[in-house]
């Protein structure tokens, strides 16, 4: 079976990732995650609003390995590229050799923050 | 020359550029920055009158009743985006059903004339950008006399 984490993420995240801090309740954790904010418009009423969608994909051992759970993700306050977000879904994205070996997509919001 | 329609259309931008708290205002535009939120948008109206069932000897350049059906579109993104385009919703329609020029000089309602300016209704739509983003489009109707000789 190939090992997907040694072949496929840890090359990826070592030359794509970027440095974030996730913070959960009172856990401040330092990470690594791929950003993925892309441009995303919006049409309401045929007007069309542009912006972006924020976003950043994180491996889930990671989380694991720093003490994150799985309940602890929605809400935390998540910080890369100088911008900080709040994390307002994570659908896990699943791996061949499973979904706990494999990334979650942090679907973000603005952090209204201070 | 007197066009109601687009005095009516123009007199539209300008009462929803007096709603408190709006950055940016337009005609017909299509595409808005969401630096320029919360935004107000008139979308110019179909119009449309009663003359396809009037086959009478009537000449063809007397005045006739005209309705037209402008709509407004409230874009914002915010966290409670919901309240606050109920906000900017009353805002609007106090302003457009109680606009002077409006209802005295333009569509002429009550003892000024035959117009009538009434609310129709709205609808809303949310969705995720950078933040909580809604619109709101409210319809109005805009009944008055168009005048052939005028125009």
């Amino acid at each position: 079976m190939i090992d997907y984490s040694a072949l496929l993420y840890d090359p990826i995240y070592d030359v794509l990732g970027v440095p974030a801090t996730l913070t959960a309740g009172a856990s401040e954790v330092e990470l690594t995650v791929l950003d993925e904010t892309r441009p995303k418009t919006r049409t309401e009423g045929g007007v069309e609003t542009s912006s972006v969608g924020p976003g950043a994909f994180v491996r889930i051992p990671e989380l694991v390995a720093k003490g994150i759970a799985r309940d602890q993700w929605i809400g935390a306050v998540l910080t890369f590229n100088g911008r900080s977000w709040i994390v307002r879904e994570a659908p896990v994205q699943g791996s061949p050799n499973g979904e706990d070996l494999g990334e979650v997509r942090f679907l973000l919001k603005e952090a209204h923050l201070g | 020359m007197v066009d109601v329609r687009e005095d009516i259309l123009a007199r539209l931008l300008a009462v929803v550029g007096t709603i408190p708290n709006i950055r940016s205002t337009y005609r017909n535009n299509l595409n808005i920055d969401e630096t320029e939120l919360p935004s107000a948008v008139v979308l110019d109206g179909d119009e449309e009158t009663n003359d396809s069932t009037d086959l009478s000897m009537r000449p063809a350049n007397r005045p006739t009743v005209v309705q037209m059906h402008p709509e407004i579109l409230i874009i914002h993104q915010d966290p409670n985006v919901g309240s606050e385009l109920d906000v900017l919703r009353r805002e609007l329609i106090k302003r457009v059903l109680n606009d002077t020029a409006l209802n005295e000089q333009i569509v002429k309602t009550g003892r000024f004339g035959n117009g009538a300016i009434r609310y129709l209704g709205c609808q809303t739509g949310v969705g995720w950008l950078r933040d909580l983003h809604g619109g709101l489009k409210a319809q109005f109707l805009f009944k008055y006399t168009l005048r052939p000789e005028q125009l």
